[in-house]
């Protein structure tokens, strides 16, 4: 759904590294450069964000906002 | 004992203890794990919830959002005056309400307000939830200390882990300097030059015995020092490494205490 907070393995906290990944992808530099420069060295924590599928904004799509017009 | 401190930055230190036995290494890295308390988010009231997350994801989140501990202001609620309701000394509010407007919201740990501000989460930059427009979000979430024995969101280190001194050594007389070694280490310990090998960073090591498999027998030989141990501490967050190192040792020492009363009582 969206990043977890942790790694299920070890426990590190990988949430808050998961934009400055994508970002960084993004930008066309290389994933194992970049998961090093996030302090991310052990494989438990690496596939976290590797293996992450952003799927929270296709629930997003499906939403429905409860609105008072909606109510009546 | 003899300490030396190898590496230390906001979050990890990596030292060397000499003179203590795999015991009492294991006693420290399991009184890290399970002994040394942090704060969390332990309880959430969920007022308002419209986003596509259900609640008990949402509050499972939160709880798992480091926060920085105070240990000297707050108890652990069962050994708190309270016993354990929840009052100002073992308890602390934080509230979050956020609404998105007519576009995407991410809410952020740093979007969370707390009563108490040096009980914040340890990283603002968290994504606990999304919201579409018009969603919104508004919850008081209650921290409070807790070991890691209770709970893993608990504990203020993410590894902690020790292992033996290496001791890598180069027989010049056996070795015929083909380089095996070198090519197949996977820490590039050894360095080809001139015709000898030398070595280099030791400390990093694996003990995997590659080298040894690769080469003339008896060349080179891999071995432990039998009472120096690495540790390699890496907090969450919750309270500097330093620090829960030093807790630690203080814990350890009350349990030792407390079992050698104990048994003196008998």
């Amino acid at each position: 759904m969206i990043i977890p907070v942790r790694c299920f393995t070890c426990g590190k906290v990988v949430g808050d590294k998961y934009e400055k990944f994508q970002e960084a992808i993004r930008q066309g530099e290389d994933p194992a450069a970049v998961l090093d420069r996030l302090g991310l060295h052990r494989y438990c924590c690496r596939r976290m964000l590797l293996s992450h599928i952003d799927i929270i904004d296709s629930f997003m799509a499906y939403s429905k906002v409860e609105t008072p017009e909606a109510n009546q | 004992m003899e300490i030396t401190v190898l590496y230390r930055d906001n979050e990890t230190i990596h030292f060397l203890v000499e003179g203590i036995d795999v015991a009492f290494a294991n006693a420290l890295r399991r009184t890290m794990l399970t002994k040394l308390p942090a704060m969390a988010i332990d309880e959430v009231l969920i007022i308002e919830n419209t986003s596509v997350m259900y609640d008990e994801i949402l509050a499972q989140r939160l709880g798992l959002v480091p926060l920085v501990t105070d240990l000297e202001s707050y108890n652990l609620p069962e050994e708190c005056d309270c016993e354990g309701k929840g009052c100002s000394l073992c308890q602390c509010t934080l509230t979050l309400e956020k609404e998105a407007g007519d576009e995407d919201l991410i809410i952020y740990s740093g979007d969370l307000s707390s009563q108490d501000p040096k009980v914040v989460p340890a990283t603002n930059g968290i994504p606990l939830v999304k919201l579409a427009p018009g969603q919104s979000i508004i919850l008081e979430a209650y921290a409070k200390l807790g070991t890691g024995q209770e709970n893993a969101k608990f504990q203020p280190v993410s590894t902690v882990a020790y292992k033996y001194v290496p001791i890598v050594t180069v027989d010049t007389s056996k070795c015929d300097a083909c380089g095996a070694c070198v090519d197949v280490c996977p820490k590039k310990i050894f360095l080809l030059d001139d015709g000898t090998i030398s070595t280099q960073n030791t400390l990093d090591c694996t003990l995997c015995d590659l080298c040894v498999n690769s080469c003339e027998p008896g060349a080179i030989t891999i071995d432990s020092k039998e009472d120096t141990f690495l540790f390699k501490v890496e907090s969450t967050g919750a309270l500097p490494p330093e620090v829960i190192v030093e807790k630690t040792a203080e814990l350890l020492k009350e349990k030792v205490r407390q079992a050698l009363d104990f048994a003196s009582s008998l």
